[in-house]
């Protein structure tokens, strides 16, 4: 929490929450914990926003859940990546690549 | 993306709702409980780390509310709650929503019943391929009155124009045919070769006729309709040996059109038109024509193309006389099939508008009486954060469900509706078959309901969403500011209602008293206890032929006369108000002006002072004294009168009058001969009473009658005076012409059902518009009623200060009525100007009496004043009745 929020940029949302999943299925408090620390401290995702995406992305079929126990034995809500999410992360890490190269791009010439 | 899992996920949402939203309300606790656990591990005192959990959440509903924003089919959910509510809104008050659906539905009901016969008859494209593009050919003569076609100018037409790739000409006549199962008087259309190829169709079994088939001489052949041939002939697909006798003609049939092609309407039977050779005349007006235009051409190219060739040929023609053609004219078929019905259908759909109009405004009042004691609840949501937005969608949901409640249901009372106006419908409405409540018919009724929703909804939301509404919660919900506007407004819907009501009363007005004028007019013959028959032998032109049939007839009526209870026979080529007569010319001649051929006229064709133009009916002395028609001087036809002897004419009064003015036309001898081929004089003997020949409104026809037993008509219709029972009448002259010839088919009528029919359309369009002025009326009474009743109650604490200040009961009813008076009057100022400019349109429609007619506009005006002060009256009596204390205590 002592990290500064930068607002996410529209889109990016979901692809950060696809990436905190590649590496394993994760209740919602493990996204956004694992949000903040592969950005570097720099995202801090509230549930405001972390759970409408969720369930939003749960219902493109990206993700899907399922109850499971949390580390201290609480009864929790996982998500974990479909085959269409993979595919989605994807379809939005290259899309995403040719943004962020295409910016930089235009920063440089400048 | 998978659809599958979409539509899973949207359903999920949609029904299992419980269980969604217990899984979420968990989740999201957990996620709470997980915040404070991590912060106590963080080393937090557990009170501390709860409230900085719950910061970092920003409340448990919120975040929920969120997720289920983001769900799919998330707006179905808010609408269907939206429903819910209305619906229990609707219920709270079942009287009201009662009274709004019922008076929805027959405004509603009542808009689709005429528009399916506004639609089936003027609108629905005509059964043919590529429709639009047939069009009827007519003739325009000298004076501008439009005609069939004469051959000569048709195959002009046809030889010379550029605009129709096919054109044909037709007409048709009923005919005896035999040779089938049974004898049948059956329509039979007489047609050139190329009038299949007008309306794209094509025989389903055997052939057209060719060309040749068509010309003079050649052996007759014959196509049957698919109805025809089913019944009659037996559905058999071998052709081969079917033959029948048309007018006593063998003719092969060669093909069968497909179901539903009928094309005149009734026909039967199709026969070549040229068998017998084609009249040279180019006065002769003996057949319609149609043709197929040319893809690319237009209407009006066609019009020009046809306009050239008539006005050749008038420029011409050897034969100038009034009856000449000196322009064409090309308009679609659909128009031209039903142009007559138009106006008065047209009419009928704008009174019925009218009608929805009124009922709208009944319900927007219920509804805005219902909004102004809703104003509380209004004010609670608006203050817990509904947006303005939220509550307007309200109103048009409710609205919405009312309607489509009331649409349902008029949709429902439309299906009867239609049944009893095609019953009521007069049989002159053309394409009366193809009214029903069609798919365009029901999406006319779904759109007009939607349009009465919205309409409806948006009014009222914005007039109960539009005031003050935490100034409403203030008030305690008895806002008199607010409801003082709302009462402005209910009144101007009422004075609207009145309005349109006296338009349409007036209107209903007028169409009575003009039947009514029509009912004064003495049509010159007796109507009841007639019963008629109409028969036809072959149509034939060797005299010998006819004199048989001239015999036979005689026979016929000699019979029919000893039936029990008969009192009287006569026949007659067309009965009044029967589809009328064959107008012609005759001329004035003496004995040795006779030319020897048909030739020899076309000089005295010339000279006016020997023309005259008359109807030409065949009658017997029977005749006129079965109808009752008043021999006014000279003789009838008697013994006297053989098929050798001289040939004798009756004439019409008016004919005498106008063509023999000042001068006595007994003993004047006429040539008529181009009615019947008959050259011989005929001399004028006695002159009969004027005949309503085409309907009571119509003005009489100057007409020539002859002798049946000396031109006999091979079509006749009997007519028999009798007291007897009409059942035991027909049965026994169906024996008696069985007996004389079993080969002639009869159809047996009374002539009060062909005089009553021909008030048809004037009786169909009276009740209608009747029918919604009564309605119309009847619903602003309830509307005066209402809003006169809520503004009493609204008053009652003003009323009790007046009383108790020493206001008799007589001051309160003048108050209350005065208001109420002063409401309808704006209506009928505004209503009778209204009606000034609208009756205009009816003006077609009456008879007798001007579309301004000064009694109609004063006794409507009266009626309505009366009914609405009569129903200001009750709610007028409640308030002088009003009790001072109580009336105060009532806040």
């Amino acid at each position: 929490m002592d990290s500064e929020t930068t607002t996410l940029l529209q889109g990016t949302l979901d692809l950060l929450i696809l990436k905190s999943l590649v590496t394993g299925e994760r209740h919602g408090l493990g996204v956004s914990r694992r949000i903040h620390q592969i950005t570097g401290q720099t995202f801090h995702v509230k549930p405001g926003s972390l759970f409408p995406a969720l369930h939003r992305m749960e219902e493109e079929g990206w993700i899907s859940s399922f109850w499971g126990e949390s580390e201290n034995n609480r009864r929790a809500k996982y998500y974990r990546l479909t085959k269409a999410g993979r595919k989605q992360l994807e379809a939005e890490t290259k899309r995403w690549g040719r943004i962020s190269w295409a910016i930089a791009q235009a920063l440089e010439t400048a | 993306m998978p659809l599958h899992t979409k539509a899973r996920s949207f359903f999920r949402n949609l029904f299992s709702v419980r269980r969604q939203e217990e899984d979420l309300d968990r989740e999201v606790r957990e996620h709470l409980e997980m915040l404070a656990d991590e912060n106590i591990r963080a080393g937090m005192p557990p009170e501390a780390a709860r409230r900085a959990a719950r910061m970092e959440l920003g409340g448990v509903e919120m975040v929920k509310e969120q997720v289920r924003d983001e769900r799919m089919g998330q707006w179905i959910r808010s609408v269907f709650s939206d429903c819910r509510y209305g619906a229990r809104q609707l219920r709270k008050n079942p009287g009201t929503t009662a009274i709004m659906v019922f008076t929805l539905a027959l405004a509603i009901g009542a808009t689709t019943a005429i528009f399916s016969v506004v639609y089936g008859v003027l609108l629905r494209p005509l059964p043919y391929a590529e429709p639009d593009r047939i069009m009827a050919i007519f003739e325009v003569n000298t004076r501008g009155t439009w005609s069939r076609l004469a051959d000569p100018n048709f195959d002009d037409f046809r030889d010379q124009n550029h605009s129709f790739q096919a054109i044909a000409k037709y007409t048709d006549t009923i005919a005896s045919v035999s040779g089938a199962s049974q004898p049948t008087r059956t329509v039979v259309a007489s047609i050139t070769p190329d009038f299949f190829k007008v309306f794209g169709v094509q025989p389903i079994i055997g052939r057209e006729f060719s060309a040749d088939e068509a010309k003079k001489g050649a052996a007759p052949v014959v196509l049957a309709s698919y109805g025809y041939w089913k019944q009659y002939l037996g559905a058999s697909r071998d052709l081969s040996r079917s033959h029948l006798k048309i007018d006593n003609e063998d003719y092969s049939v060669i093909g069968v059109l497909p179901d539903g092609f009928q094309f005149p309407s009734d026909v039967g039977l199709w026969v070549p038109a040229d068998l017998g050779g084609e009249n040279r005349s180019r006065t002769s007006h003996n057949y319609s024509a149609v043709g197929r235009l040319r893809d690319g051409v237009s209407i009006a190219q066609a019009n020009a193309d046809i306009s050239a060739i008539a006005r050749r040929i008038h420029d011409t023609s050897s034969e100038q006389n009034d009856y000449l053609l000196m322009d064409g004219a090309v308009v679609p078929l659909q128009d031209s099939i039903t142009g007559k019905a138009r106006p008065a259908l047209l009419i009928l759909l704008g009174a019925v508008g009218f009608l929805l109009l009124v009922a709208c405004a009944n319900v927007a009042n219920l509804l805005l009486a219902q909004a102004s004691v809703r104003e509380r609840e209004l004010a609670v949501r608006s203050a817990l954060g509904a947006a303005r937005g939220r509550l307007i969608r309200q109103f048009l949901t409710e609205a919405f469900l009312l309607s489509l409640l009331g649409g349902g249901f008029g949709i429902l009372g439309a299906y009867a509706g239609v049944a009893g106006l095609v019953g009521l419908a007069p049989e002159n409405l053309p394409r009366l078959e193809s009214v029903s409540i069609s798919m365009p018919v029901l999406a006319f009724a779904l759109l007009l309901s939607t349009a009465v929703a919205a309409g409806l909804g948006a009014f009222t939301a914005v007039r109960a969403t539009s005031g003050d509404l935490r100034k409403a919660l203030v008030e305690g919900g008895r806002g008199q500011a607010s409801s003082q506007g709302g009462q402005r407004i209910g009144r101007m819907i009422v004075a609207a209602q009145i309005a349109i009501t006296l338009v349409l009363v007036i209107g209903a007005g007028l169409l009575g008293r003009s039947l009514m004028k029509v009912l004064e007019v003495n049509p010159g013959f007796r109507v009841d206890k007639i019963v008629t028959m109409d028969i036809s032998l072959p149509w034939v032109e060797d005299p010998k032929a006819k004199a048989s049939q001239g015999i036979f007839f005689s026979k016929l009526l000699e019979r029919l006369k000893q039936i029990p209870g008969v009192r009287n026979v006569g026949a007659t080529s067309g009965l009044p108000m029967d589809g009328g007569l064959p107008e012609g010319m005759f001329m004035l001649m003496t004995q040795n002006e006779v030319p020897k051929d048909f030739a020899g006229f076309e000089p005295l064709v010339r000279q006016k002072q020997r023309i005259g133009n008359a109807d030409f009916c065949v009658a017997t002395d029977g005749y006129f004294q079965v109808l009752g028609i008043p021999l006014i001087q000279g003789r009838l036809f008697d013994e006297r009168d053989g098929a050798d002897s001289p040939h004798v004419a009756v004439i019409s009064q008016s004919l005498a009058h106008d063509r023999w003015p000042g001068q006595d036309p007994i003993g004047h001898t006429i040539e008529f001969g181009n009615m019947d081929g008959d050259l011989r004089l005929l001399t004028i003997v006695g002159i009969v009473g004027d005949v309503h020949e085409y309907g009571l409104d119509a003005p009489p026809r100057p007409t020539v009658y002859v002798n049946l037993f000396q031109r006999p008509s091979a079509a006749i219709t009997v007519t028999m005076l009798s007291d007897a029972n009409t059942q035991l009448v027909t049965s026994a002259a169906r024996g008696i012409l069985q007996e004389l010839n079993p080969e002639v088919p009869a159809r047996f009528r009374t002539f009060s059902q062909i005089y009553s029919a021909s008030l048809g359309s004037r009786k169909f369009n009276l009740i209608l518009i009747g029918f919604f002025g009564i309605a119309a009326l009847l619903l602003a009474t309830a509307g005066v009623f209402g809003v006169m009743a809520y503004s009493v109650s609204r008053r009652t604490r003003e009323i009790g200060v007046r009383v108790a200040l020493g206001a008799g009961s007589g001051d309160v009813l003048r108050m209350i009525l005065g208001q109420g008076l002063g409401t309808i009057l704006i209506g009928i100022v505004i209503g009778f100007a209204g009606s000034l400019a609208l009756t205009r349109t009816v003006e077609s429609l009456l008879f007798g009496v001007t579309a301004t007619d000064p009694v109609t506009f004063a006794g409507v005006i009266l009626l309505l004043v009366a009914v609405g002060l009569l129903a200001c009256y009750i709610p007028a009596r409640r308030a002088t009745r009003v009790d001072p204390l109580v009336a105060l205590r009532y806040e």
